[in-house]
């Protein structure tokens, strides 16, 4: 039971993480309809700024705000050179954007910062004694803290999604761009902003796994990326909800796989069993748990 | 701009001038030290695998990232064989082309119901999974593991009927491996246009430009889709192969079994031109020569100017910047945008049906009759 407890307190934690990248990659399908390959890279850029912010003696709750700026324009900046006019050609061309987009940032972090890990800072108090106990498990403030930002940045986002008037064009756009385009929204400008807030989050999830990694480097946010993708495909692509549920499924099971299984899957495979997992839905509900199937037209 | 008839004299002469420079180029190649056919025998590899991914990607349109799974399933099959059941390394090709076929047939089963993104994400999931599940533990009594193999080569190499033995040592072994490559990649070459151009091939174009329609029109989706994405990873395999025996060692970290494999045939198909037939070779040596020099060039002249305050090669960066303009001016990549220049020099027209109206000749008026 209690190791169980652990298990489930440290895989929501991780997975917290996984759903924030999973949210910024369903808010840009749900917008334009495209996978954004460079989700994770451009988190990694936003972890890297939060570092470099943190180097130059900004206090780091100020420098993650500062990373969520920039990342907002990164992605802004992404949907308006190049997603819009690609777009207009081929969802193939976007498609390799992305792809280019991926390479090039993650290369350009690595240009600017260098290739080896850069010790990151911590985001909560990480002394020896700081944790609760809970039935006997351990849960870290480190760890609690990135659940927490991840609870209240999502609740934000629903807010966001029902209550406000950017949240209902954002939905208009999502049903149907034409018709949003014909009432008078501003569809580009809600493109964009999707975008923007995509990445934003993106850049906060970066810094939070670096944080909870302890270090950051060009290869930390792939792993992550393949995770929250695969969040992104069980809880269905147009699904926001499903998006940061199945991230924290997918954590839970990855975590518990490894400590469970430590000579059969360990470390290394401990994605496989979300993985199969995904496999078997996919067979039935090809668009996921929550996604809605689409209807074609020829 | 001079317009030929197709099939015409004129339109031979043009096929057997681009034929005999092909040859050329290909019987001057083993004149070069080993070194230097050492890299043509690298960018070969890559084109090869670039192929395969434009048979899926640029015909069908089904995103695949998990060909260097493929590539690794045909790379693991020739180590294998070749050292710990001690096969010769050329009936090793068919072992890794079928059970890569296999695989690429069973992973394609979902692919039916899942598709585009969807299709994307679970393929790339596969390229994430494969080096990890042949370096895994459990695996080791047939993979090795971390380590992997080395050495993985012919023992002695055949002559060649006529000219004589292959030279001795690095010499031969790269004149060899160059012909080898050269082979399969023409087989490969064959039966992909064998594909492209059949009813197959059709039925491809028709499923990438509208799936629903194409199903309308008649077209067998599930068929067709698994049939090619089974040839697809079959050719990916070879070219796996290949470079099991072109280096040697085979082991997880082999930069092309990594997810990055992936992300390369695909920068190499790409460059070169998708939903053409020479795209992915022209593609493949582009990309080959361009990343090889790249950390060069940008050492000195105008690319350190820009790029002299990187702290890492900065040829990815170029890379990507080149695949995003190229984007913008020539989504049909280098091979596309030749194309594109040459018809306005010169233009091949489909030969008039003999027997067919001149419609050269002055039409007679309406009202003659």
């Amino acid at each position: 039971m209690e190791r169980l407890l652990q298990i489930i307190f440290n895989g929501l934690s991780q997975g917290s993480v996984y759903s924030l990248i999973a949210l910024g990659l369903v808010v840009v399908y749900r917008g334009t309809g495209h996978l954004n390959f460079a989700q994770g890279e451009m988190a990694l850029t936003g972890a890297y700024l939060t570092w470099q912010f943190d180097q130059w003696g900004i206090p780091l709750l100020i420098a993650a705000l500062l990373a969520m700026v920039c990342g907002f324009a990164l992605g802004a900046a992404t949907e308006f050179f190049l997603v819009r006019p690609l777009g207009k050609k081929s969802p193939f061309a976007v498609f390799v954007a992305t792809i280019a987009l991926f390479l090039g940032l993650n290369s350009l972090d690595g240009a600017i910062w260098g290739g080896e890990a850069k010790p990151y800072p911590n985001f909560f108090p990480n002394d020896d004694d700081d944790f609760i106990r809970i039935l006997g498990a351990e849960w870290r403030y480190e760890r609690l803290g990135v659940f927490v930002v991840m609870l209240v940045l999502t609740g934000l986002f629903f807010l966001l999604f029902k209550k406000t008037k950017l949240g209902l064009a954002m939905r208009a756009v999502a049903s149907n761009s034409e018709s949003a385009k014909l009432v008078g929204i501003p569809t580009n400008l809600v493109l964009m902003t999707s975008w923007g807030l995509a990445a934003a989050v993106g850049a906060l999830g970066g810094s939070l796994i670096a944080s909870v990694n302890t270090n950051v480097n060009q290869l930390t946010m792939i792993v992550v990326f393949i995770a929250a993708s695969a969040a992104a495909t069980l809880g269905g692509f147009d699904s926001p909800g499903g998006a940061v549920l199945s991230g924290l499924f997918i954590g839970v099971l990855e975590t518990g796989a490894a400590d469970y299984f430590p000579d059969w899957i360990g470390q290394d495979l401990k994605i496989l069993p979300a993985f199969v997992v995904i496999m078997a839905v996919l067979l039935f509900r090809p668009a996921g748990l929550w996604g809605s199937s689409r209807v074609e037209r020829v | 701009m001079i317009k030929v008839n197709e099939n015409s004299p004129a339109h031979w002469a043009i096929r057997g001038l681009g034929g005999a420079l092909l040859i050329a180029v290909i019987l001057w190649v083993p004149t070069m030290d080993f070194a230097g056919i050492g890299q043509v025998n690298d960018a070969l590899l890559i084109a090869l695998a670039a192929m395969s991914l434009n048979l899926v990607l640029g015909y069908t349109g089904q995103i695949s990232i998990g060909h260097s799974a493929f590539f690794g399933i045909g790379a693991y099959a020739t180590a294998i064989l070749v050292k710990k059941y001690e096969w010769s390394p050329g009936w090793t090709f068919f072992v890794g082309a079928i059970v890569a076929f296999v695989i690429g047939t069973i992973v394609a089963l979902p692919a039916l119901r899942i598709k585009g993104i969807y299709l994307a994400l679970v393929t790339l999931a596969i390229a994430f999974m494969f080096p990890k599940f042949v370096g895994w533990e459990k695996l080791e009594w047939l993979t090795k593991g971390q380590s992997g193999y080395d050495s993985v080569r012919y023992k002695d190499l055949p002559d060649w009927p006529l000219v004589g033995p292959f030279p001795k040592g690095q010499q031969g072994r790269a004149e060899f491996q160059f012909w080898l490559s050269i082979l399969v990649v023409a087989i490969s070459y064959l039966v992909i246009r064998g594909v492209v151009r059949s009813r197959v091939g059709r039925s491809l174009i028709a499923v990438r430009d509208n799936e629903t329609a194409a199903a309308v029109m008649g077209v067998h989706l599930a068929q067709t889709k698994t049939l090619v994405f089974g040839v697809s990873a079959a050719i990916c395999a070879l070219a796996g192969s290949l470079s099991a025996l072109r280096s040697g060692t085979v082991t997880p970290e082999s930069p092309n079994i990594q997810v990055v494999g992936s992300v390369v045939f695909l920068v190499a198909m790409i460059i070169g031109g998708s939903a053409t037939l020479w795209g992915p070779i022209v593609g493949g040596f582009f990309y080959f020569y361009l990343e090889r020099n790249l950390g060069d060039w940008s050492e000195s002249g105008p690319l350190e100017f820009i790029f002299g305050w990187s702290k890492t090669s900065p040829a990815t960066m170029i890379f990507s910047i080149l695949l995003i303009v190229l984007m913008f001016v020539a989504p049909f990549g280098v091979v596309g945008l030749l194309k594109r220049w040459s018809r306005k020099v010169v233009q091949i027209v489909p030969s008039p049906v003999v027997g067919s109206v001149d419609t050269k000749a002055p039409v007679a008026p309406a009202t003659a009759r």
